[in-house]
């Protein structure tokens, strides 16, 4: 590649101003889709914030009460929740009749050691009973089952939210440079912009049944380098919808 | 770091004098008596009440047990906080010993993470460690470390060995001396107003670095008025790094 490109040289890492300006791209093709991504401010500070979604994700736990308790919740579900469109995996389930769900509630965090995003979430039967670690484990897509059973305690383990200080699942960020490396270089080499939070969220999302749909590659790009106030009006943009979309506090 | 090895000796063995006292409304066959321990303020709290949760398991029917969790005047102790981080947040001004009480019903979930076996206090653990590594040295001492200087790690403070446990944290508090110190320092704010913390990071290891981090909670008074001395935090900090939180005296 030839040195005048404009853009930076690819890294794995991610500033804090990269991180907001990534996401109030991708919040402003949710607001397009109404697909249920959020803003969440904290603490009155537009600088510090997660996005939020919650889905209903079908549920592959054979034996938790969410079987057979979903049928008389289901009115609950239409209000402002959206389906996640999982119909194939749903087919997989056993005694699919049901259509078993669980709810789970996803925030994408900025981790300041790590200088990357980092997944979290919790997960609940519709009654509100919440999801324990091992139904969690179990409830991981079967696809990224043998990863899980080889290392579980670095995969996904129960954390603190760094800022509710509640108790979420975490997904473990290790890994994270040791894919997002070789999709930024083949994307730089391209000279395409990715979003970084676009590619990553599409990678670990799966994994915990959070789906990406493909329009977000193809409509989010990269925040521009250099044009921090414009850049920074896009993402108070985001900020300021998310804020009328959602509900005020985090709970 | 040898000058430093009776003070790294004086924080690993701090204690707290506790007594544990059954909750009032659990259900026991027969009167169960309060149970004193020596706390280790480097620790946690799950790690080491085996004996309380056997003393007070003695006088209760099996059927009324659940994960035993532990609280302090109503708040919820959070096991994954060292012991002495717990201590100075929430009971600094009480006369000892420190009163906790025992539970074995209705976990709360919405403040405290599950803990039913070792390897969680060991996951969270390393996963501290590994953070800290990766503020001071890109992660690369505690990468290129083996598994089992990973498990000398842990099970030196699982079993209280001092030497065992420096022998391997000495590597994580190493910096070439042209580098004349970590990359940034890690440090982690606890608040008792607010129910978090979090992460900041500070360039370089003078206090003046640290100061403006740290002169923001002091003037709240948010942190406990026996750690309002900097020079004194920053001592704690410094040994205490990997272990890895602030808050030891």
């Amino acid at each position: 590649m030839s040195a005048d490109t404009a853009l930076p040289a690819a890294s794995c890492y991610l500033d804090e101003e990269t991180f907001r300006l990534s996401c109030g791209l991708f919040l402003e093709h949710s607001h397009s889709l109404n697909d249920g991504w959020t803003w969440e401010m904290f603490s009155g500070s537009e600088k510090e914030g997660y996005m939020k979604k919650t889905v209903m994700v079908p549920c592959r736990l054979s034996s938790t009460p969410c079987q057979r308790r979903v049928v008389d919740d289901t009115d609950g579900l239409a209000e402002d929740e959206q389906l996640s469109d999982q119909d194939e995996s749903a087919g997989e389930l056993p005694g699919a009749e049901g259509q078993a769900v669980l709810r789970y509630e996803y925030h994408v965090l900025y981790s300041c050691s790590y200088q990357i995003p980092i997944l979290y979430f919790r997960a609940s039967t519709l009654e509100g009973r919440s999801l324990s670690l091992e139904e969690v484990w179990k409830n991981v897509h079967p696809n990224y089952q043998q990863r899980l059973r080889q290392g579980p305690w670095d995969t996904i383990t129960q954390q603190e939210h760094p800022l509710l200080g509640q108790p979420f699942f975490m997904l473990h960020p290790c890994k994270t440079e040791e894919f997002m490396r070789p999709a930024l270089e083949t994307a730089h080499a391209k000279r395409m912009g990715v979003n970084y939070i676009v590619t990553w969220l599409s990678v670990v999302g799966p994994v915990v049944g959070l789906d990406v749909p493909l329009s977000y590659a193809l409509a989010v790009g990269a925040p521009v380098p250099g044009t921090s106030a414009s850049a920074s009006a896009a993402a108070s943009t985001a900020a300021s919808a998310a804020a009328s979309t959602s509900a005020s506090a985090p709970d | 770091m040898a000058d430093d090895k009776d003070v790294l000796r004086d924080v690993w063995f701090g204690r707290i004098p506790t007594c544990f006292t059954l909750y009032q409304d659990e259900v026991t066959e027969r009167e169960a008596e309060p149970f004193y321990l020596l706390l280790p303020r480097v620790s946690y709290l799950t790690l080491v009440t085996d004996k309380v949760k056997k003393h007070f398991l003695k006088a209760m029917k099996q059927e009324d047990v659940e994960e035993m969790w532990l609280e302090y005047e109503g708040i919820p102790l959070k096991w994954h906080y060292p012991i002495g981080v717990l201590f100075d947040l929430h009971a600094s001004n009480t006369a000892l010993p420190w009163s906790v009480t025992v539970h074995f019903k209705s976990f709360p979930e919405r403040d405290l993470l599950h803990c039913p076996t070792n390897s969680v206090i060991e996951a969270h653990f390393m996963s501290s460690i590994k953070e800290a590594d990766t503020l001071k040295h890109k992660g690369q001492v505690i990468n290129d470390m083996q598994k089992k200087d990973h498990k000398q790690l842990w099970m030196g403070l699982q079993n209280d060995k001092f030497d065992q446990f420096w022998a391997m944290n000495r590597k994580l508090m190493e910096y070439p001396t042209e580098e004349g110190g970590f990359r940034y320092i890690p440090f982690r704010i606890y608040q008792v107003l607010h129910k978090f913390h979090y992460t900041r990071t500070g360039k370089k290891t003078t206090s003046a670095h640290l100061n403006p981090y740290l002169a923001e909670p002091y003037d709240e008074n948010i942190m406990p008025a026996e750690h309002s001395s900097h020079k004194e935090t920053e001592q704690a900090l410094l040994i205490s790094l990997t272990v890895p939180h602030l808050g030891e005296k």
